[in-house]
């Protein structure tokens, strides 16, 4: 039954989110405006010549992109009080934390393909770009872990009275270890600073802190959301 | 607290944080009764239905329902549960087949029922319009069908008469006509289901009046 209700779960989210066009537009419009400003407000030149600073800029912009995301998080049953409804229901609450991280990821994915695009044409000259196939796992790691540990806040605000403050001040600090490790892998990747003895390593710590949020995620959303 | 009753509560005590919702209350229904559950606002109707469903954990106290001791079994004591709720716990965003799909899902109902369900309490022709569109009477009675999809043993109403239409009351009035299952109705309205020789418990200040 839980593989059915996930999927129930899952379905619902990304068919609400197809209908209402509320969380994946306005992370785009985020995230993008967040590319220009800071292109042209901190100084272009600048930025496309260090190349760490342009890689800072896209891990940033993706953090806080996901926050938006996860601000948006249950919003549905938190609105229209559908929690009791969820909460009612004999399907392990793991399930439902589940469903919310995997929809969550697929809102990160498709933002970051309209995205990543307008960070090249912004931010890296030619001849120096990333290698793509590790960007692409490292920003797959990353949204996941993301979004396992932005589920879990948004389950924690949901019932909370100020969780717009609430969830940034939670999911911010534990974002910093992946905004560090992400920013020296991808580093790593662009020539001629490519160190790719390293990469593996980062790699790794990305799956493992993946695998931690899971893990914590699948334990504990029972207990953050039940009254 | 196993017991043979369909639900037993034993000195339930519900706090949010210092004031007690639920002080002490001592309550018992019957396989197959339907108890009537009144008092006035502020008096613990809703927070009771709402641990029996599972949705909020006892503070203090034993309480089992369908036999399962809560918290402990909550999950089992769930699947025997329907609850409806002050709303009416459907997505505005869905569309009412979509949304009896959902929850067919979480409760391991077959898909073939959501439709006979839409047709007892009349909304067969309104299967493929989105919740949100729907009156607040069709919305009740859209409620009765996700809180009964499942053939619960116990059902949880909480002020059912609230915005029915007439069609509405017969749908109610034919879902509590069902023999066999338990039921306590939070209602304001008691009058609304008199002569059916139904128990009255009225709660005052989260205690069973005297």
């Amino acid at each position: 039954m839980s593989g059915r209700a996930f999927r129930a779960l899952l379905r619902k989210d990304l068919v609400l989110e197809v209908r209402g066009r509320e969380v994946v537009p306005a992370m785009a419009v985020f995230v993008l405006a967040a590319f220009v400003l800071f292109r042209f407000g901190l100084g272009g030149e600048t930025l496309a010549g260090g190349t760490r600073s342009a890689v800072g800029v896209l891990w940033i912009s993706t953090v806080f992109t996901a926050m938006l995301g996860l601000l948006r998080g249950f919003a549905a049953e938190r609105e229209d009080r559908l929690w009791d409804g969820l909460l009612a229901a004999p399907v392990d609450r793991a399930v439902i934390w589940a469903a919310r991280t995997v929809s969550l990821l697929v809102f990160q994915v498709v933002v970051q393909v309209l995205a990543l695009p307008v960070f090249w044409v912004l931010f890296l000259q030619q001849g120096r770009t990333p290698s793509y196939g590790i960007l692409v796992l490292a920003l797959l790691l990353a949204d996941l872990g993301m979004a396992a540990l932005g589920s879990l806040v948004a389950g924690l605000a949901s019932t909370a009275r100020a969780r717009e403050v609430l969830a940034p001040v939670l999911f911010l600090p534990f974002a910093i270890p992946l905004v560090i490790v992400a920013v020296s892998l991808t580093t790593g990747t662009i020539p001629p600073q490519t160190t790719g003895s390293h990469t593996v390593t980062r790699l790794g710590f990305l799956g493992l802190y993946d695998t931690v949020f899971a893990l914590l995620g699948w334990a504990l959303f029972e207990y953050v959301v039940e009254e | 607290m196993s017991c043979s009753e369909a639900v037993a509560c034993r000195r339930l005590v519900r706090r949010f944080g210092e004031r007690a919702a639920l002080d002490g209350v001592d309550l018992a229904v019957a396989p197959g009764e339907t108890l009537l559950l009144t008092g006035p606002n502020g008096a613990g109707k809703t927070t009771l239905l709402r641990v029996l469903a599972t949705v909020l954990r006892p503070s203090a106290g034993d309480v089992a329902v369908a036999g399962h001791d809560l918290p402990r079994d909550a999950r089992r004591a769930r699947a025997a549960v329907g609850y409806a709720g002050h709303d009416p716990l459907v997505y505005p965003g869905l569309r009412a087949r979509e949304n009896l799909e959902l929850y067919a899902a979480l409760y391991g109902v077959d898909d073939a029922a959501v439709g006979p369900a839409l047709a007892r309490v009349g909304l067969a022709d309104r299967a493929g319009d989105l919740a949100g569109d729907l009156s607040r009477g069709m919305l009740q009675r859209l409620a009765l069908a996700r809180a009964t999809l499942h053939g619960p043993e116990i059902l949880l109403l909480d002020e059912p008469t609230a915005a029915l239409d007439a069609e509405g009351r017969e749908v109610l009035d034919e879902l509590l006509g069902e023999a066999g299952r338990s039921t306590v109705i939070a209602t304001h309205e008691p009058e609304r289901f008199s002569g059916r020789g139904w128990r009255r418990v009225e709660l005052r200040a989260g205690r069973v009046a005297a």
